[in-house]
């Protein structure tokens, strides 16, 4: 819980610099080393099985980046609560970019969390919280509104899943039921 | 028809550039365990299976962090593609069985030590049976 909070007001403070500096943070998370570095970004599923559509799957697929020495790398998370770096990464599709975020190693795993990404060589530097105004847009919400910052509260999809089957995953009876006792 | 054969000869040459060199043969698996989300299990910022998890892992999975299987060994299989479905960014399908117990049929492929999987079949799935919440709560918030 305290890796979260930690995690938490850092990236609140990545969202609110919303790109103006592109030095990663620590977060705090096992094994994690900052990280820059330059790599294509590839559709996942085309790389491995040689399944490729057209512009890496449009944002409907896990992007990968594939390092000078071939190594694909899994990034997991993005700069947005809740939220991944497919988002981000899918407007550099096929190219390269230079990433910079955490590599963390942990449960026999070394995921990625990218926190500011740019068209390699010298392109721009954007910070990696593109999937709020990409959500905002795709639900008709006002880029600028508080709704945005907390868009897993108000996201449709999550809306009907949770009125359906609870926050347990239970049903509603045992949500009630269990709040009933807190 | 010369315009249409340059069209042609350029799209060839597009998708061979996109197509990767090293496209290789998954390994075919059956697979039981949970439906988890992979960035909370993995960095531990929170405890992250069963029902305590169910919320937060809904989230995650909408806002298309990866979604993988939590098999019961222990290894973490990253879902590619469900049941013909190529969809791995928020897919609604996924959100249908996030914290199920399943097993599923398919071909994983491994690659710089992470195992990658095609689900071609969910042969059982016997809902969320992992009942977490009284010992940890409501993952991350308490509510």
């Amino acid at each position: 819980m305290t890796y979260f909070k930690t995690l938490l007001t850092a990236m609140s403070f990545l969202v609110a610099l919303n790109g103006a500096t592109h030095a990663a943070e620590e977060w705090g998370l096992p094994d994690e080393k900052v990280t820059r570095f330059e790599a294509k970004v590839v559709d996942i599923l085309c790389e491995l099985t040689g399944d490729c559509p057209k512009a890496c799957g449009a944002g409907k697929r896990q992007l990968g980046l594939l390092n000078d020495a071939n190594k694909l790398i899994l990034p997991t998370k993005n700069s947005v609560i809740f939220a991944g770096a497919a988002a981000e990464l899918i407007d550099f599709c096929n190219e390269k970019v230079i990433a910079d975020g955490l590599l963390t190693t942990n449960r026999g795993h070394t995921i990625f969390a990218l926190q500011f990404v740019r068209k390699a060589p010298d392109g721009p530097w954007r910070g990696a919280n593109r999937f709020l105004p990409k959500w905002a847009a795709a639900n008709g919400v006002d880029p600028k509104s508080d709704t945005v910052e907390e868009w897993y509260l108000h996201d449709p999809a999550i809306k009907a899943e949770l009125a359906a089957n609870g926050k347990l995953g239970l049903g509603l009876a045992a949500d009630k039921e269990y709040e009933a006792r807190q | 028809m010369k315009k249409g054969v340059l069209f042609a000869i350029a799209a060839l040459v597009s998708a061979a550039m996109a197509a990767p060199a090293t496209a290789a043969t998954g390994q075919r698996i059956k697979i039981t365990g949970e439906i988890i989300d992979t960035w909370c299990y993995i960095t531990e910022i929170m405890y992250a299976e069963g029902t305590a998890h169910h919320q937060c892992a809904m989230w995650c999975a909408a806002g298309g962090i990866p979604v993988g299987i939590l098999a019961d060994d222990g290894q973490v299989y990253m879902v590619l593609k469900l049941e013909g479905d190529a969809t791995s960014v928020a897919n609604p399908a996924i959100l249908k069985i996030q914290t199920h117990r399943v097993t599923v049929d398919g071909e994983v492929y491994e690659r710089d030590g992470i195992q990658y999987l095609v689900v071609n079949q969910v042969v059982d799935d016997s809902g969320i049976v992992k009942q977490t919440h009284e010992d940890y709560g409501i993952q991350p918030f308490g509510n």
